[in-house]
């Protein structure tokens, strides 16, 4: 953890972790005996669920609730489904539904898998699970039209080196995908985020590429936007909505590799920081449980630690060990029990540290009492909630250790749903 | 590793280790030069005062805390840095009694109805200061209250001296301002411990330059207009910044957080306005140094300065 300067007349300095010299390959963890998926649609009661438990699944079947189910997972080994059930990932996210399926280890066959086409319905259908999450079934719906992919070399959060390795380490397969991309969703303007340390270690041809700086936030979605692309995000709109699709270097490492094997690809890259602060680079299969990785690493997780899914500024902790490797998932934190800060209900004492640091510009010292006092329509008109772009700075520096960033998506969340029922 | 509880809470997950209680104990540190300068020049009785002070302080919060039902605040110093603070703005000189319902005032009405700390619309020490020079303004009077002192500069307390009793500033050499080798309350006297403690604070971030700055410049500025409209009649700037409460109003008072602004343009504004205040009421007002119901004043207009911002990421919608 970065404390306080002794002297703090300027911002805390927070700088993304930059990839290694010759960078270690990925340690790989075993494909463990039963496997967990994460589907983002919940379960409806009313309706028959086309898959039941005790149902034979082959590796490589797509595996979806519904008919007209969007959203489906690809089954990585081939065994029998254990169990079908709700899962609160994220307080904010909603619910889930959990599959968890037992491998079998004497079954090799898996599913034919459908000729590849450079289509962005068929990527929809069948892509949208590689490991890196690609957002192909989102680019296939969205009503704007996406003119501009950014292709992101460039890890968001802080510690964190998944992006840079997978696009660094894998320059040439990431080219390669970056064809099929642009076959596949026909978008007129492709760009690379790649840090600007990183520039003289790997060249992409015929390619804009943005060179990011490391200091946080400006690697986030919002601040390249601004810095590069000279386009102010609206306040209340995503990047989606302006016709901006940001795409994990590894997304597209991992199109380009289903396309030459013809078959799914499952193996999800994993940046994991240990309590010690160690990092390590490791290889799991989505749907493995994050204890499995901690055994086979030696981590041992004791009562009240924390692990964290995502990096340390933008992530969420999970309450459970047994969370899944999903496809979106770059960076496991490790946290001892002692090193957490505790959170508090005090005031606001208004030092102004959050106004020094917003990349926003949100009056965030106001803001806050609006959210104490669950204004949300106010703290959105005379506030700018919505122009906060989720960085965590103001939280990260607070004197009286609000939970502000929890307030702050409280507030966007249930601002949302006000607007929803009007 | 089965049911093993695991700690849940939002992003983010680092901090960069800063608390109320370490913001309120550089305060404190910041505040011992002057303090000890104090009770050096005026004797144990200072001693006795920001003891009373800061201990009472301290005790009418855990009495509020206790009696409210609200569990014990005392721990983030904040009430201590309130009782430490109010000490240093009383002679050394003064009943007991008055020390404890200032400190009452200052905690209960400045700072616990609001709903604690930083809640306060007003700084609370100078709330207690108010209602004590308003309700028995004879403590005040630095020149009776230091009657039986022997001291080897000018026994005259600067502001009023000059002010009621037309006494010429050469009374008062600054050199001797600046030590601390004048008449006055504890903690306020010695304007090179203030100085040093402030920029301290500034360096370590925990108070604002912006507020320093402009209120010392709202103070040189406005002393100096009316220095050269009647030098007679008015004293100079520099013998206004070296006196009274002004170099602990510059470091301490007007930079209380809850009370003052936190943009950088209204912090300006803010100050200026409070330094400015002082210097009317010291020239043209009745009391002889009005640093406490300036600041006080500069209070209210805070909300309202707050609103001049800059425009948030994305609600500028001409370049949308």
């Amino acid at each position: 953890m970065i404390k306080r300067s002794f002297f703090a007349l300027s911002k805390p300095g927070l700088t993304c972790d930059l990839l290694e010299p010759d960078p270690e390959a990925p340690q790989k963890i075993d494909v463990p005996a039963l496997l967990t998926l994460l589907l983002p649609e919940p379960l409806d009661g009313s309706r028959d669920v086309l898959i039941q438990k005790g149902d034979p699944v082959k590796k490589g079947q797509k595996l979806q609730l519904y008919e007209d189910s969007i959203d489906y997972a690809v089954s990585p080994v081939s065994g029998t489904i254990k169990s079908i059930d709700t899962f609160t990932a994220d307080d904010f996210s909603g619910l889930r539904t959990r599959i968890a399926i037992e491998k079998d280890t004497q079954a090799t066959d898996q599913i034919e898998y459908p000729e590849m086409k450079h289509e962005l319905s068929f990527a929809a259908r069948h892509l949208n699970h590689l490991p890196g999450a690609p957002p192909f079934a989102r680019l296939a719906r969205t009503e704007v039209p996406v003119n501009s992919l950014i292709i992101m070399v460039s890890d968001t959060d802080l510690l964190t080196t998944t992006s840079q390795y997978m696009g660094t380490v894998h320059a040439a397969t990431l080219q390669k995908g970056v064809q099929i991309l642009k076959q596949i969703t026909k978008v007129p303007k492709i760009y690379l985020v790649l840090p600007d340390r990183l520039q003289d270690r790997v060249r992409f041809d015929s390619m804009t590429l943005l060179p990011a700086r490391l200091e946080y936030p400006e690697t986030l979605p919002a601040m390249i936007m601004k810095n590069h692309l000279d386009k102010i995000l609206p306040a209340g709109k995503t990047p989606e909505e302006m016709g901006i699709c940001y795409i994990r270097a590894e997304a597209v490492v991992s199109l380009a590799r289903a396309f030459e094997t013809n078959a799914p690809v499952f193996e999800k890259c994993i940046t994991l920081i240990d309590k010690t602060g160690t990092r390590h680079r490791v290889e799991a299969v989505i749907g493995t449980p994050l204890g499995q990785i901690f055994s086979q690493l030696g981590i041992q997780i004791n009562e009240l630690d924390r692990v964290v899914i995502g990096g340390p500024m933008q992530g969420f902790a999970t309450f459970t060990p047994h969370h899944p490797v999903t496809p979106d998932m770059d960076t496991i934190l490790v946290q001892d029990r002692k090193t957490i800060t505790p959170l508090s209900d005090n005031n606001c004492v208004n030092c102004g540290k959050c106004i020094q640091v917003c990349p926003a510009d949100i009056p965030v010292n106001l803001l806050v009492r609006f959210l104490q006092a669950a204004q949300y329509e106010a703290a959105a008109d005379k506030c700018d909630l919505e122009s906060c772009i989720d960085c965590g700075l103001c939280a990260y520096v607070c004197t009286a250790h609000i939970a502000l960033s929890q307030y702050i998506r409280l507030g966007k969340h249930e601002l949302q749903k006000l607007r929803t029922d009007v | 590793m089965n049911n093993t509880k695991l700690t849940v809470s939002h992003a983010p997950f680092w901090h960069d280790g800063d608390s109320l209680f370490k913001k309120n104990l550089n305060f404190i540190l910041a505040l011992l030069p002057a303090a000890i300068f104090g009770i050096l020049q005026f004797g144990a009785p200072a001693l006795g005062v920001l003891a009373l002070s800061l201990s009472s302080a301290m005790l009418w919060e855990q009495i509020i805390n206790m009696i409210s039902k609200k569990p014990s605040t005392i721990g983030d110093l904040d009430s201590a840095l309130i009782g430490l603070l109010f000490g240093m703005m009383l002679p050394a000189v003064i009943p007991w009694w008055v020390v404890v319902v200032g400190t009452f005032v200052a905690v209960f009405m400045g700072k616990m109805i609001f709903g604690g700390t930083g809640a306060n619309p007003f700084n609370p020490a100078l709330l207690g200061m108010a209602v004590l020079m308003l309700a028995w303004n004879m403590f005040f009077d630095f020149n009776t209250a230091y009657v039986n002192y022997e001291f080897s500069f000018t026994a005259l307390a600067p502001l009023a001296a000059v002010k009621f009793q037309g006494a010429a500033t050469e009374l008062f050499p600054l050199n001797d301002l600046f030590m601390g080798k004048e008449v006055g309350a504890i903690g306020a006297t010695f304007s090179l411990g203030l100085i040093i403690g402030g920029i301290y604070l500034i360096l370590r971030g925990y108070i604002r330059w912006e507020l320093s700055v402009s209120f010392i410049a709202g103070i040189l500025v406005t002393a100096f207009l009316f220095y050269m409209a009647s030098p007679q009649k008015y004293a100079g700037p520099w013998f206004h910044l070296f006196s009274g409460y002004t170099m602990l109003g510059a470091f301490f008072l007007i930079t209380e957080s809850a009370s003052s602004p936190v943009q950088r343009i209204p912090m300006f504004i803010y100050g200026f306005l409070a330094g400015f205040m002082i210097i009317l009421m010291r020239n043209i007002g009745t009391y002889a140094d009005g640093t406490i119901l300036a600041i006080l004043l500069v209070n209210v207009v805070n909300p309202l300065l707050d609103n001049i911002r800059p425009t948030a990421l994305g609600k500028d919608m001409s370049n949308a």
